[in-house]
């Protein structure tokens, strides 16, 4: 409790600053609106053409357009100091935060906040909402609980890909975040039903980085829709086991760092 | 048992052998050649609770990096560090509350932050209470004029209204232990002065301080023992006061008489003691042994010479000790 206190606390300090630049803040949530308006022209016109792609709907896809958007989200506005991690190290600028009393992953992630995260979350949420109006699932508080168990465990998984493959710049040495961001774009893929990809794509989409969590097994879990739906209960056991690794893979980094020399 | 402690602490750098140029970088993406630093070597270091040290070595020799082993944000490539008994990555939030570090290079402030904000959410992340906080706040107000510059963002700020920030930052959780790393470095005299004075009062409340440093005037008046680290290797550990005693017990004497005397008369007067004209005839460089004779019985015999008109003497400086050590002229024992 105290940690999540503190954490509100540490994101604050930098929302305080971050309205001094209030036009760039404009300009970032313009584009990120616009972005998600061209994915949705995107899959309409996708959709024109081909009114159902392996047993998906135009509407359930959409569904998991909004479910990445959200998850990318929540990332954004709350936790975008990992994609600074890179930059961090190369810099030796983790010192200060290795000897305070507060995780240093903690520490990095709330270290900016980007406020284009909350235009990706409310139309993320309205390409859910959207998605769900035009679905016949069954709503009973079981159903409800439940659907908002696999939406926490898709953002934690999102956020968990993002720390260890952040954290993977302690190996790397690079200043810049590109492992990551490369990975990240990897995830785009699952916006799509994983149904459709070759088996390859498959077993990285769904076991390696398992993307595929974020979005695909808890929406074909939830609409009733594919082949394995059991596979989509999984989605908290993932979000655990994601969450510890990336656990794991910044502690062994940090193990690694090297400071910068005065 | 003491507070801090090192024992065979090594570190070693793996960098990577580039050529020059783009050729030597487009060269290693294909054969990765590394060659390894050892930046610290076997450093065995023991500080008692309490106890003022001065650590000091010429650029590169180590220090900023045992710093950064004994606070826990470097591990080790060998050796161990313990603080308190405590292992500094295995129970770093513990140690955290122990120790306060500040490297002078470098600010933790943030930067589109007031101080006062800043300051707010260190007090937070250590749990500092009100009163206390309040308490500490104030106590920095007294001595480094704090107060003046709570209301400053933080890129706003002079080195040396930083360099104060920085050392509230750095203490305001009450640390038992605390590393300075060149805290006064790029600081004008008036700050300089102001900084070493509160130094010296943490050191009386009984806080064990680590203080490196460039600028050998920070540690004279301040610590009683003095570390020195050259190539990553402790070379001196041991007294300020009896390195002094040792290695600088020259003393000159600078006196101005009324009236020209002959330099062989002075010789004559004072054996031992090695006499230069300086510029003018009437004044004298007179360099003695302190063990051999007083500055007093210096002046005596000169007054029975002539008349003098004024006289100051002239001790050498840890500095100079110091910079005769890196220089290789002097072998400290162990």
């Amino acid at each position: 409790m105290r940690t999540a206190r503190l954490y509100l606390r540490l994101l604050g300090a930098h929302f305080r600053s971050m309205m001094e630049y209030e036009t760039d803040f404009l300009i970032l949530a313009g584009a990120t609106v616009l972005m998600q308006v061209v994915n949705v022209v995107f899959l309409s016109a996708l959709f024109a053409k081909v009114p159902v792609l392996n047993g998906w709907t135009f509407w359930s896809v959409l569904m998991m357009f909004g479910a990445v958007a959200l998850a990318e989200g929540v990332g954004s506005l709350f936790f975008d100091g990992m994609w600074n991690l890179a930059w961090h190290i190369n810099r030796g600028e983790l010192d200060y935060y290795l000897v305070r009393p507060y995780p240093v992953a903690l520490q990095v992630s709330s270290a900016a906040l980007g406020i284009n995260g909350l235009s990706n979350i409310v139309t993320g949420g309205l390409m859910i909402g959207a998605g769900l109006a035009h679905s016949a699932v069954e709503w009973t508080p079981w159903r409800i609980a439940l659907g908002v168990l696999l939406l926490i465990s898709s953002v934690v998984i999102k956020l968990s890909i993002n720390l260890a493959t952040n954290a993977v710049c302690f190996w790397l040495n690079s200043p810049s975040p590109m492992f990551a961001f490369a990975m990240h774009q990897v995830g785009d893929l699952a916006r799509f039903p994983l149904s459709i990809y070759p088996f390859a794509l498959k077993a990285v989409l769904g076991v390696v980085l398992p993307f595929a969590f974020i979005s695909f097994f808890p929406i074909a879990y939830l609409l009733d829709t594919g082949s394995s739906q059991w596979v989509g209960l999984l989605t908290p056991l993932v979000a655990v086991y994601c969450a510890g690794m990336a656990a794991l893979v910044f502690r062994r980094g940090l193990r690694r760092y090297e400071s910068a020399g005065n | 048992m003491p507070i801090v402690e090192a024992r065979g602490l090594t570190k070693v750098f793996r960098r990577p052998d580039k050529g020059s140029g783009l050729a030597g970088s487009v060269k290693h993406l294909f054969a990765r050649r590394y060659s390894d630093k050892v930046a610290v070597d076997h450093v065995d270091l023991s500080i008692e609770a309490g106890e003022a040290v001065a650590y000091v070595g010429p650029n590169g020799a180590g220090k900023s990096t045992t710093v950064k082993l004994l606070s826990g944000i470097l591990v080790p490539t060998a050796g161990e560090v313990r603080i308190d008994g405590l292992h500094p990555q295995r129970d770093r939030t513990t140690v955290a509350y122990r120790i306060g570090v500040l490297f002078g290079q470098r600010t933790q402030l943030w930067w589109d932050l007031p101080v006062s904000e800043s300051l707010a959410v260190l007090r937070d992340i250590y749990g500092v209470d009100h009163a206390t906080y309040r308490k500490r706040l104030a106590r920095f107000d007294e001595v480094l004029e704090l107060g003046e510059i709570l209301p400053v963002i933080g890129r706003k700020l002079s080195l040396g209204q930083r360099m104060r920030a920085d050392l509230a930052a750095a203490l305001i959780h009450g640390p038992q232990v605390v590393y300075l790393d060149e805290p006064t470095i790029g600081l004008d005299l008036a700050v300089k002065d102001r900084v070493r004075e509160f130094f010296r009062s943490l050191r009386d409340e009984g806080v064990t301080v680590m203080l490196t440093s460039h600028d050998l005037a920070d540690i004279e008046g301040f610590c009683r023992r003095l570390v020195i680290i050259d190539e990553g290797r402790i070379i001196f550990d041991g007294d300020l006061e009896a390195v002094k005693d040792q290695f600088a017990r020259e003393r000159i004497l600078h006196v101005e008489t009324e009236r020209p005397v002959p330099l062989e008369t002075l010789e004559a007067s004072l054996p031992g003691a090695e006499i230069k004209i300086e510029e003018t005839s009437l004044r004298y460089a007179v360099r003695f042994d302190r063990f051999a004779m007083t500055a007093g019985q210096v002046v005596t015999v000169l007054a029975t010479l002539t008349e003098l008109v004024d006289f100051r003497v002239d001790e050498p400086s840890i500095e100079d000790v110091i910079r005769r050590v890196y220089s290789g002229d002097l072998v400290l024992p162990r």
